[in-house]
């Protein structure tokens, strides 16, 4: 694993991250997840869901980046990882961190494939930017895919530590727990990542989807959210 | 048992009506028309205990252009192993032509305990084309735990994909998490690509009316039971601006407590 593999993956990476909750907020506002307890199931059935998506596509972007695609890639792409994406607030969320995640890019690894990129989706999806700017630096589509799918839980993981005052040594562990999981969505992900943009694995989890726009909804009615999703 | 069924259904320009061209059932799928309007009806059924381990079913449906067919099923599906744990699989092929409609309603799908079954629906619509399909998978009998079942649907319209989605049921873990099928008993879904799409999304508990980025609409619904996914189905397609049921498709007196707190004066 590179050092850049390491910044994707930061909590700290300047990309707009903290203020996703991945579902969780919502699951904690209903009293889905109420304790440690709750915690691991809801993770492995994020990394399952929404996890696996962002891998699979983090690392097609990181192979695509890497042998220099046309910009016509990026839309199909962009459209591919659409059509898998059916929660408009799943979609809303996806493009608010891949903007966020394409403004430190342009500046920290400014490339003509990124420019391509941006000048075809100005706004990305979240796994399509990451994996890219992974394949720019020569980074593989694994370590791409594994930095997406960390990130799919390990952003829910905290958000629990803010929202339920859990003990951060635990959660710490029960994310620590899934590296099994997260390295086998990495293979996965990392074994598609040169198929046509069509062909590639499209897992949802209609229960996710289901939270992330009943967040929406609360954020509408005024309710106080701590987070975007 | 391998069997591949086959209705084609073409506009007859003379009347105007929806005739069956070709109509080619194949144990134990069974292609059963009905007298209708301009739609015309057929009804789907199984006429053996399948899908059973070891079965692989096609079903291939085309509509042609101008053509309306409404396709559906009369009995709920029972997924069950075979002898030596084979697995099974049931595949759907939908082509819509320019300016034809196809309803595809199959009855739920029940994934009974140590099945291990694999379905694909695949869309292809053409401009102007319209398509409402609808899935109900069961997560076991009463008391059971499901087996395995991987679902897979892709609706593309020419070259445009609008949705691809693929599931996985009889995992315990992913069936009880919140963050996947939350523990419920039925998941529903409905693909709606009819006339106008929500401008946002809509629903409450455990449902949702989600437009799709390049056209079309997902209704989905988790719930304990099929009745009531069934109910909370039909609430949901009433968010849907473009849905026009057909006269034979008489909407059920639904109350729908989550969107209208209260009906009279305002």
């Amino acid at each position: 694993m590179d050092v850049l593999s390491l910044l994707l993956a930061d909590s700290r990476f300047p990309g707009g991250g903290h203020v996703h909750s991945g579902g969780l907020e919502e699951a904690v506002a209903r009293g889905l997840v109420t304790s440690e307890r709750d915690l691991p199931p809801f993770l492995s059935g994020r990394l399952r869901g929404a996890g696996e998506l962002a891998a699979v596509f983090a690392a097609a972007a990181a192979h695509a980046a890497a042998r220099g695609v046309r910009s016509g890639y990026w839309l199909l792409l962009d459209a591919e990882l659409d059509a898998r994406t059916p929660s408009l607030a799943q979609r809303e969320a996806s493009r608010a961190q891949g903007r966020g995640t394409a403004r430190a890019g342009r500046v920290a690894w400014p490339s003509p494939v990124l420019a391509g990129l941006l000048a075809a989706t100005p706004r990305p999806h979240h796994p399509v930017i990451l994996g890219a700017l992974a394949g720019i630096a020569g980074t593989p589509p694994r370590d791409a895919a594994r930095a997406a799918a960390y990130l799919a839980v390990s952003g829910p993981a905290s958000a629990a530590v803010r929202l339920l005052g859990l003990d951060p040594l635990s959660v710490n562990a029960i994310v620590a727990a899934l590296a099994g999981d997260l390295e086998a969505v990495a293979a996965r992900a990392a074994a598609s990542a040169g198929a046509e943009p069509a062909d590639l694995p499209a897992p949802g989890a209609p229960a996710l989807d289901l939270l992330a726009e009943a967040h929406v909804r609360q954020h509408k009615k005024k309710e106080v959210r701590l987070f975007a999703s | 048992m391998k069997a591949h069924a086959r209705l084609t259904a073409e506009l007859d320009p003379a009347s105007g009506r929806t005739r069956l061209r070709e109509l080619r059932s194949m144990a134990p799928l069974t292609l059963f028309p009905k007298r209708g309007g301009g739609t015309a009806q057929v009804h789907l059924v199984s006429s053996a205990t399948t899908p059973l381990g070891g079965d692989e079913l096609t079903l291939t449906v085309r509509v042609g252009p101008g053509a309306s067919l409404r396709l559906s099923g009369v009995a709920a599906t029972l997924a069950l192993p075979g002898s030596h744990g084979e697995p099974s699989s049931a595949a759907v092929h939908l082509e819509v032509a320019e300016d034809a409609t196809l309803e595809y309603l199959p009855e739920p799908t029940v994934v009974t305990a140590r099945a291990r079954h694999t379905a694909t629906l695949t869309a292809s619509l053409a401009d102007g084309a319209r398509l409402r399909t609808s899935e109900v998978l069961v997560l076991g009998r009463d008391g059971e735990r499901p087996g395995g079942l991987v679902t897979t649907t892709n609706v593309t319209r020419g070259a445009v994909p609008l949705l691809r989605q693929r599931l996985m049921i009889g995992d315990p873990l992913l069936d009880a998490s919140a963050a996947y099928l939350a523990g419920r008993k039925v998941l529903a879904s409905e693909v709606l690509v009819w006339g106008a799409d929500p401008a946002e999304a809509v629903g409450g508990d455990w449902w949702s009316v989600t437009p799709l980025a390049a056209g079309g609409t997902l209704l989905t619904v988790l719930a304990p039971d099929a009745v009531e996914a069934g109910a909370r189905l039909a609430v949901a397609r009433r968010h849907h601006p473009g849905w026009t049921p057909g006269c034979h498709d008489p909407v059920a007196p639904v109350t729908d407590q989550t969107v209208s707190p209260r009906s009279g004066n305002p």
